[in-house]
């Protein structure tokens, strides 16, 4: 086996990576806060009126995070939350989920040649990878 | 001298690969041994939880985190990642909430794991040194203790950041 492919589905893909992305952000700003205004945990504790073990918990995910709590740090650290729903868009040269994406094969050299739009009309799209292992590793797969 | 390339040929080790947004390249390697990778597959058959309310699963705990770390973007030191013991060619650990993963760096950006198991477990039986010895003593057997491994300790001597 060259290359092992982790798949959880699409489901708990997008859940886990949407708890991530949250947590991903709360930690960030607090981050900056901290290191801009020196305000660290134990403040924001004091603020909200709770233990800053739980705040700790919260934002390292070993304890939930309700949009009550969600929104109480955003509030402390007299930040705004914005948050949106939008339809999927899908734009030219970017990657095609792997279940819709017949045919992928690499170059001799550099670049990846994409197949979209299924069996039917093909137009292939060229991408310089980041990576040229990343192309190696495809090739052998 | 090894290179990635033969440890992957002998099957020592696998590519890891994650379903990334349409919008993301791959900008880090990800690797595992045949043993990992076992222990992933039964990790993601459990990933579909059919109700749930709370927090997310360990299957997208690491689902998440393997995301990250292949898109390039930061990854905070300690909370999820660290090394075992600060000591040349080190041993490092991924982490999640619920989720350990231990491993090493051949190179910056290009990390293998060896070990994957509950965070509970880990501490509970305090398998940090035993993890450790292990991943070592599989690296003299590959041949790559020296040639394939990062030599320093700090966040960034590892990853991008």
């Amino acid at each position: 086996m060259t290359s092992f492919h982790f798949d959880i589905g699409s489901r708990a893909r997008h859940a886990g990576r949407f708890i991530g992305r949250v947590r991903g952000e709360l930690l960030r700003v607090l981050a900056e806060k901290k290191a801009k205004a020196g305000l660290p945990q134990q403040v924001l504790a004091e603020k909200l009126g709770i233990e800053r073990s739980l705040i700790n918990r919260q934002l390292s995910g070993e304890a939930n995070l309700s949009l009550r709590s969600l929104a109480d740090l955003a509030w402390a650290m007299d930040m705004e939350i914005s948050f949106e729903l939008k339809e999927p868009v899908a734009r030219a040269g970017q990657n095609q989920p792997i279940l819709n994406q017949p045919m992928t094969t690499s170059t001799v050299q550099y670049g990846q040649i994409k197949y979209i739009n299924g069996g039917g009309k093909q137009v292939a799209l060229f991408a310089v990878p980041a990576n040229p292992e990343t192309v190696q590793a495809k090739k052998s797969a | 001298m090894t290179t990635i390339e033969e440890l992957v040929e002998k099957n020592a080790i696998s590519r890891i690969e994650v379903e990334m947004h349409p919008r993301d390249q791959a900008l880090r390697l990800l690797y595992g041994t045949p043993g990992f990778i076992a222990w992933l597959g039964e990790l993601a058959k459990d990933s579909q939880p059919e109700r749930r309310l709370g927090e997310a699963t360990p299957a997208e705990q690491v689902d998440e985190l393997f995301n990250t770390f292949l898109s390039g973007l930061p990854l905070v030191y300690v909370k999820q990642f660290r090394s075992i013991r600060a000591e040349k060619n080190a041993v490092w650990e991924l982490k999640t909430p619920d989720i350990r993963i231990f491993g090493w760096f051949l190179k910056r950006d290009c990390f293998v794991a060896v070990f994957g198991n509950l965070a509970d477990e880990v501490k509970d039986h305090d398998l940090y040194r035993g993890y450790r010895i292990a991943i070592r003593r599989l690296r003299r057997e590959l041949g790559v203790d020296e040639t394939l491994c990062v030599q320093g300790v700090t966040p960034g001597d590892v990853l991008s950041l």
